[in-house]
């Protein structure tokens, strides 16, 4: 028996090459199984069977939005021959993630997926978005509220379909305002009244007012509207107007609430928009979120008394809101696209009573929106959806003073990013932050040639 | 006995020779088949998942790429486009703000501890494991913990900190502070495991050599300075480029980052690895990450080569 079982052997050149085209063809074929473990739940589909990527079901919780999905699907099939198969991509994952931007640069992007305003240029400009025109009745057309078709529209050819209208507010704790010593009269109604508040607001434990601090597209998207208040906007035109009092106002403004310590500077839980866990569970007393957490405040913190107020205005400035909103849209290189374009049109745009009664229930029942188009707006009122409460000052008083939410591409809402968080958070000076950003979007859109941004 | 001349073999001679020679290597050769049989899952997968997509990269660099499946060559366009990037100098001036505060403190505190815990004592075995314990958690679930802990006004840090006046700091919401409660929570992470690889260093330093040094009257500093130390140099030298890889790259340079502030606050945690993921998944500039991977792995390349010559593969002085 030798004593060295293994001798050491000496590695040639030639060893290495042949060892090392073995491998690249063992790699060459097992490439191909590996795809293939991937599953039928990859894009792509089969012509008769298309993939449908979203983050709301078939989710393990099983909850009402999920079900709402998975009725959607079964509905379908149950009908049609090109069936559609959900595939479920928790949110985190599906927002900020890799699975949708991997699968489409290897040409495996599902065959219908959901989009937010923030990419629709991004998607559309990589020539993946299917027109859905042809395949929406002019009468549902007329049933969307003006603005939101054309929002994902490029040359009067619509491309996606809006599920939802998503307004943002304050929202405020009753219970922080009573200890506080303040009442409804104390509501702020300007930015000034509201530092002022805040302050009377903040303690040990808490801060008086929330902003989102986190950068990335829901920032940009909750700070769109104090822009607005002041008239101001990041493109008009075709040319960058950010470098404006209007912005620089709005920058300062956030940036106040930081400096004068009435605002923290992260948040808790899923950031800025998750009331439960920030307003919830009293670390701050007013907060910013969406018309979504009314029915996160219904399921999770039943018992939470609050109520909402339009965002406070500048001096002279007018009241605005941002309607986000997500919106469903086909693969133009999927295997069927004319039959996802007919899928998303009856999914969100049928005017029959029971394609208004499913978007009255993806509205006002599994989930509080505005919802897009005039007919469910009604049925819904029908069963009283927004008579009280938070929900009737959305739709009655918030919602109309909103703009669609801009499709601003990576390269203007990145330097906007920048901006809002030099100033918010490190104290820049909001003029030169405007400046700086002003200059990266002129650069940028001297040389875009994609479709039309505002 | 006799000295005998003989004729060279004939070829025939020769190849019966190679013949009986053969037969004992046949069992080498299926030993060394197993090995390789062995072997084969992992290069395999080294093959597949990490040298072919690295070869991949560097021809990815030549184009550019929109994230729907188009490639248009642009030759070196893209590391031209680097000259000119300002974020890309501040983040690979974060990443080396990180490396440099890291590096050093990680490897300090983890070779106290395996001082610390390198003599049995009565419970030792807990006392290690303890340390080693935040390292077999997931880096995500890290984050979550020290979100947690770290919750402006409320957490148990601003608690503690709060009789010192500083209950409203908040590390993770302040620029200047950011960065460095990364460091502190990567040490935290990191320094169990590596206490490991210097407790299995100090294993190997022999006790006579300690104990002919003490005979000898040499302090204790004597003893760690002129034994233990000289001797632990490979080990030390592993885990200064092993942690300066890992610091660069490795998963606690984007999956903290990006579960605590995303580059935030103001860019502060703004690491090189996240930035090359912005550019690649929020820009779709897929080709222009290549590009910054090629580098960042040149500058890898380049530090670790470094550190070899100057201190001859962590032996420095031996010959």
């Amino acid at each position: 028996m030798s004593a060295t079982p293994f001798p050491a052997r000496q590695v040639s050149r030639r060893s290495v090459l042949r060892g090392g085209l073995g491998a690249l063809a063992a790699s060459a074929v097992a490439g191909p199984l590996l795809t293939a473990c991937g599953g039928d739940d990859a894009g792509g589909g089969n012509g008769k069977e298309m993939s449908f990527w979203n983050f709301y079901g078939p989710a393990d919780d099983n909850g009402p939005q999920s079900k709402w999905f998975v009725s959607l699907a079964e509905q379908w099939n149950a009908n049609n021959d090109v069936k559609v198969k959900l595939r479920y991509i928790p949110g985190k994952d599906y927002l900020s993630g890799t699975t949708l931007q991997t699968a489409f640069q290897s040409g495996q992007g599902p065959d219908i997926f959901l989009i937010s305003p923030g990419d629709f240029l991004r998607y559309y400009n990589g020539g993946v978005l299917q027109d859905l025109s042809s395949a929406l009745p002019a009468e549902s057309k007329a049933d969307y509220l003006p603005g939101l078709l054309e929002a994902r529209s490029v040359d009067g050819k619509i491309y996606g379909l809006p599920m939802e209208i998503e307004p943002l507010a304050m929202y405020y704790s009753e219970a922080a305002f009573e200890k506080a010593g303040l009442s409804e009269a104390d509501l702020p109604k300007t930015w000034d009244q509201t530092l002022a508040v805040a302050q009377k607001l903040t303690g040990d434990k808490r801060n008086g007012v929330m902003f989102e601090t986190l950068p990335g597209y829901y920032q940009n998207f909750t700070w769109y509207p104090f822009l607005w208040q002041g008239d101001g906007t990041p493109i008009k035109d075709g040319k960058v107007a950010f470098d404006s009092p209007a912005a620089v106002q709005a920058l300062k403004f956030w940036q106040d609430t930081i400096k004068n310590k009435v605002a923290p500077r992260k948040a808790l839980g899923d950031g800025g928009g998750d009331v439960v866990s920030n307003l919830g569970s009293g670390a701050v007393a007013m907060q910013q979120s969406g018309i979504w957490a009314v029915s996160d405040l219904r399921t999770k913190a039943k018992n939470f008394k609050y109520g909402i107020i339009p965002h406070p205005t500048p001096d002279g400035g007018k009241p605005a809101t941002d309607l986000g909103g997500w919106a469903f849209v086909a693969n133009s290189k999927g295997k069927n696209p004319e039959a996802a374009a007919k899928f998303i049109t009856w999914a969100l745009g049928s005017t029959d009573a029971e394609g208004i009664e499913r978007q009255r229930q993806w509205n006002t029942v599994v989930k509080t929106n505005v919802p897009p188009r005039k007919s469910v707006q009604q049925a819904a009122d029908a069963k009283g959806a927004f008579a009280e409460g938070a929900l009737k000052k959305f739709v009655s008083e918030i919602a109309p003073t909103g703009k669609p939410e801009p499709r601003f591409p990576p390269e203007v809402y990145q330097p906007i990013a920048d901006a809002i968080q030099a100033c918010q958070l490190n104290g820049a000076d909001p003029g030169k932050a405007a400046a700086d950003a002003a200059q990266k979007i002129d650069t940028f859109l001297k040389t875009y040639q994609g479709a039309p941004i505002t | 006995m006799t000295a005998t001349t003989s004729a060279p073999p004939s070829r025939p001679q020769v190849l019966a020779r190679t013949a009986r020679e053969k037969t004992p290597m046949t069992k080498k050769r299926r030993e060394a088949l197993a090995a390789y049989a062995f072997l084969a899952p992992d290069v395999l997968g080294l093959l597949i998942f990490v040298a072919v997509p690295m070869v991949l990269a560097f021809g990815v660099a030549f184009f550019k790429v929109d994230g729907f499946g188009n490639y248009q060559y642009v030759g070196l366009a893209n590391y031209k486009l680097m000259g000119s990037d300002d974020q890309l100098w501040a983040s690979l001036k974060i990443t080396g703000i990180y490396v440099v505060a890291f590096v050093p403190i990680a490897f300090v505190v983890s070779f106290a501890l395996a001082m610390l815990v390198r003599n049995h004592f009565k419970g030792i075995g807990w006392v290690r494991s303890a340390f080693f314990l935040p390292n077999v958690v997931s880096l995500v679930v890290v984050g979550l913990i020290w979100q947690f802990l770290l919750v402006d006004k409320r957490g148990a840090i601003s608690n503690l900190l709060a009789p010192l006046g500083l209950g409203d700091v908040s590390f993770l919401g302040t620029p200047s502070l950011a960065l460095g409660t990364y460091v502190v929570i990567s040490v935290w992470f990191l320094m169990g495991y590596q206490m490991l690889v210097f407790l299995a260093g100090l294993k190997d330093v022999p006790k006579e050599l300690e104990d002919a040094a003490e005979i000898d009257g040499a302090s204790a500093w004597q003893r760690f300075r002129y034994v233990i130390w000289p001797l632990l140099r490979p080990t030390s030298f592993f885990i200064v480029v092993n942690s300066t890889i890992g610091a660069v790259t490795g998963l606690q340079a984007f999956d903290l980052v990006y579960v605590l502030t995303k580059g935030g606050p103001a860019r502060a945690t703004s690491t090189v690895v996240l930035y090359i993921y912005e550019q690649a998944f929020t820009f779709n500039n897929m080709g222009y990450a290549a590009a910054l991977t090629t580098v960042v792995v040149g500058i890898l390349v380049l530090c670790t080569g470094l550190m070899f010559a100057f201190t001859r593969g962590g032996r420095f002085d031996e010959d």
